[in-house]
């Protein structure tokens, strides 16, 4: 990543998983600063601004959304939540309210780091504009409108683009049906989800090699989809750490 | 203040009596101006008689006092219009004297009728109103479909019959008693729990209160409270002997509609309830919340260069989160278990890609499934079904679960998704234990084990049976089929095409 670390604000009330999760971000080179409470993050995110938010949804003081809520009432931090199993509704309500994306706990670290890089790249590309995105073999040119696998030509209808276009710039992060509905088709169609399953499944064709085996464009079950690097550098060993900077220059 | 109050009662009362005394002599003066009238223009002379006209009005509609002091003004009046000297208060000769005095007697007697006459009418109305009130709620109870619906029927009834204030608590919450002064909330305790008894007691208002229960016999229908406001002696009687009246009655109904176990069952499941969510609850954080910092240690420790370099305590890191995860979905299973068994399985319905479902559900389970051949075969060009995701993937690790379990290490095992006439097909094939024709008809019971696998793989019989549960909620059914003991088994998952056709997709690409 870049030279200056990032920092990232864990929000968890419960102390042994903000202790594996402050391992877990320094040595990928992360500075780290805990929550316990919602009040106390909002605080804290007011008082010196992170990268990036970890939210944990079960805080004793506020409920996760209305955390959310506030913090993107005046911010834009890259956020990721927390969640437990089988609250898709919950998760979908949480990504509709800004969240980049969310994790199920529990949870391997290397997922939520891979999360939280592409959240931050995200958010690194919205400031500077990229004419063209790479995934594996597809890539995407944003200001031709075009689409190449392997360098070929790739023929797409609009709404097919469309639906591209909005995934890939959210890659890495999931995207939730209702979302794309409304980007694609238009608000009368938020519930019509079999318009994303035959679309995703006429992309596959287009872009994945094996179309039963996609490697780019992914399943979120009952949340929505997400495009991702075809081959993800697999869970390499962040390595030893970059040495702890100086705390106090986290930010920018 | 309570004495304040009193004071400004009889202040109203005397106020009532002042203006009653003034319509009387309004009405004096009105017949004293006709007869006037009809003595200077029609030349009457004997017209005393006029005077009984306001008299009998008064008593009528005024009341006594009004009525007496009408007949003594229409006496003094009389006496100056008609007898002796015209227009002055002598009485001249005994004749008159008597016929004024007889005058009098008379008023009082017609006043005094009237008001009598006029308190009949109004008591009679009263019965009246009273008797079809109690016929309607009666009726009203016969024709009462369920409990609350009486216990509305009560409340009313006694409302009208008192015209306070009335709260009555049904059994399930007495506790709370939402509605009755504070310092009434122990009464209705007390009530509750003493047999048979009522008691009357006194708020902060100085208002009355009766607390009783509906039936003397059981608390079960509930304690009423009534607020019978500041009446005392016969009153207080009257209405309490009504109340009585109308409690007994609905206490009859409540009793033939057998609404007392109804009413006890209800509470006993609604608490049942709230354990079982307090459980789901408790165990799904307080468990889970060691196990994902557990889980989510062990994968930063496996990666660690100062472990990686030693092959043993790496493959130690995998084994803790091996079994952190096994723990994990053990848990998964409890709280499954306990949603299926208090039928609170609810689908979400929606349109679903079924390669999806099988890439998730195997993905879920790439580390169980690590030491075996797993091949997919999948017709990418199923038709999308309409089913709950998370359910059907959940049913589909089950028996990728017991695939895995019941086959030997290295065994392959094969996963297809395939059309079959009205349904989709997603089924599992493993070359392992496979069923004697006994197990196969016991397999899919809530904790069925075989009794071969007992001693050497652990289990705890919920898998297929939650898979089971899962499929059959969202319209599908689960099929078994094996060779027999050590010819491997197959899985299958059938969900139904839907009735209505998603739409074609030009229709939607433009």
């Amino acid at each position: 990543m870049s030279e200056i670390p990032s920092s990232v604000l864990v929000v968890d009330d419960e102390i042994q998983i903000r202790r594996f999760l402050r391992t877990g971000f320094e040595l990928d080179g992360f500075t780290v600063r805990e929550a316990e409470t919602g009040a106390e993050a909002l605080r804290a995110a007011t008082l010196k601004p992170s990268d990036l938010v970890i939210l944990d949804l079960g805080l004793p003081d506020m409920d996760g959304a209305d955390v959310l809520e506030r913090l993107r009432a005046w911010s834009t931090v890259p956020l990721i939540v927390l969640s437990v199993r089988g609250s898709e509704a919950e998760k979908v309500r949480l990504l509709e309210l800004g969240a980049d994306d969310y994790v199920v706990k529990p949870f391997g670290m290397a997922e939520l780091l891979a999360r939280a890089h592409s959240a931050l790249r995200r958010q690194l590309r919205a400031a500077h504009g990229e004419p063209l995105v790479k995934f594996g073999p597809l890539s995407i040119d944003f200001a031709a409108r075009a689409v190449f696998i392997n360098d070929q030509r790739v023929a797409l209808t609009p709404k097919e683009y469309r639906l591209l276009q909005i995934l890939a710039q959210h890659s890495g992060n999931v995207v939730t049906h209702q979302f794309l509905l409304r980007e694609v088709w238009g608000n009368e169609h938020i519930d019509d989800t079999h318009y994303l399953r035959i679309f995703v499944r006429k992309l596959r064709r287009k872009i994945e090699a094996d179309p039963t085996q996609p490697r780019i464009l992914l399943t979120e079950l009952g949340v929505g989809y997400r495009l991702v690097m075809a081959d993800p550098p697999a869970a390499t060993p962040s390595g030893p750490a970059a040495p702890k900077p100086p705390s106090g220059g986290g930010h920018q | 203040m309570p004495s304040n109050s009193k004071l400004k009662l009889r202040l109203a009362a005397i106020w009532c009596h002042l203006r009653g005394i003034g319509i009387a002599l309004l009405l004096v003066g009105a017949t004293t101006a006709v007869a006037v009238l009809l003595r200077e223009y029609l030349g009457i002379l004997r017209g005393s008689v006029l005077y009984l006209l306001p008299v009998m009005l008064a008593g009528y509609q005024l009341g006594v006092v009004p009525a007496l002091v009408t007949a003594v003004a229409g006496v003094i009046l009389s006496g100056y219009l008609y007898f002796a000297q015209f227009y002055s208060f002598r009485v001249a000769s005994p004749q008159e004297a008597l016929n004024l005095v007889l005058f009098m007697v008379v008023a009082v007697v017609v006043s005094h009728l009237a008001n009598q006459a006029k308190r009949h009418t109004m008591i009679a109305r009263k019965r009246e109103q009273e008797m079809s009130d109690l016929y309607a709620f009666s009726r009203r109870l016969a024709a009462a479909p369920s409990a609350a619906e009486i216990f509305v029927a009560i409340q009313n009834h006694l409302a009208n019959l008192v015209q306070r204030k009335v709260v009555l608590l049904s059994a399930a919450d007495t506790g709370h008693a939402e509605g009755v002064p504070e310092r009434l909330r122990a009464e209705v305790a007390l009530v509750e729990q003493d047999e048979g008894r009522e008691r009357t007691i006194d708020d902060d208002n100085g208002n009355t209160w009766l607390i009783r229960r509906v039936s003397p016999k059981t608390p079960d229908f509930g304690i009423v409270a009534v607020d019978l406001g500041g009446a005392s002696g016969e009153t207080l009687a009257g209405i309490r002997q009504r109340i009585d009246d109308a409690l007994a009655d609905a206490a009859a109904t409540l009793e033939r509609l057998d609404v007392a176990r109804a009413l006890n069952e209800a509470k006993m499941r609604s608490e049942t309830e709230l354990l079982r969510e307090a459980l789901i609850g408790s165990v799904s954080h307080e468990l889970r919340t060691p196990l994902a910092a557990i889980l989510g240690a062990a994968t930063i420790l496996s990666n660690a260069p100062a472990l990686a370099r030693d092959e043993r305590l790496h493959a130690l890191t995998g084994v803790v989160r091996d079994e952190a995860e096994r723990l994990n979905n053990d848990i998964q299973n409890l709280l499954d278990a306990t949603t299926i068994s208090s039928q609170q399985v609810r689908p979400k319905l929606q349109w679903i890609e079924p390669v999806d479902i099988v890439n998730a559900a195997v993905e879920h389970r790439r580390r169980r499934l690590a030491g075996h051949p797993v091949t997919l075969e999948l017709d990418s060009n199923l038709p999308i079904v309409r089913a709950d995701p998370a359910q059907v993937e959940q049913a589909l690790v089950q028996i990728l679960d017991n695939a895995a379990k019941y086959s030997s290490d290295s065994a392959p095992i094969h996963v297809r998704a395939r059309l079959n006439g009205q349904f989709v097909v997603l089924s599992v094939h493993d070359r392992g234990a496979g069923l004697s024709g006994e197990e196969k008809r016991q397999v899919g019971g809530r904790f069925f084990r075989g009794p071969r696998h007992a001693a050497t793989t652990s289990g705890s019989g919920l898998g297929l049976w939650i898979a089971n549960a899962f499929i059959s909620a969202n319209g599908g059914k689960v099929e078994v089929e094996s060779e027999g003991v050590d010819r491997g088994t197959t899985v299958a998952i059938h969900l139904p095409l839907p009735g209505e056709t998603a739409p074609s997709e030009t229709t939607i690409d433009e």
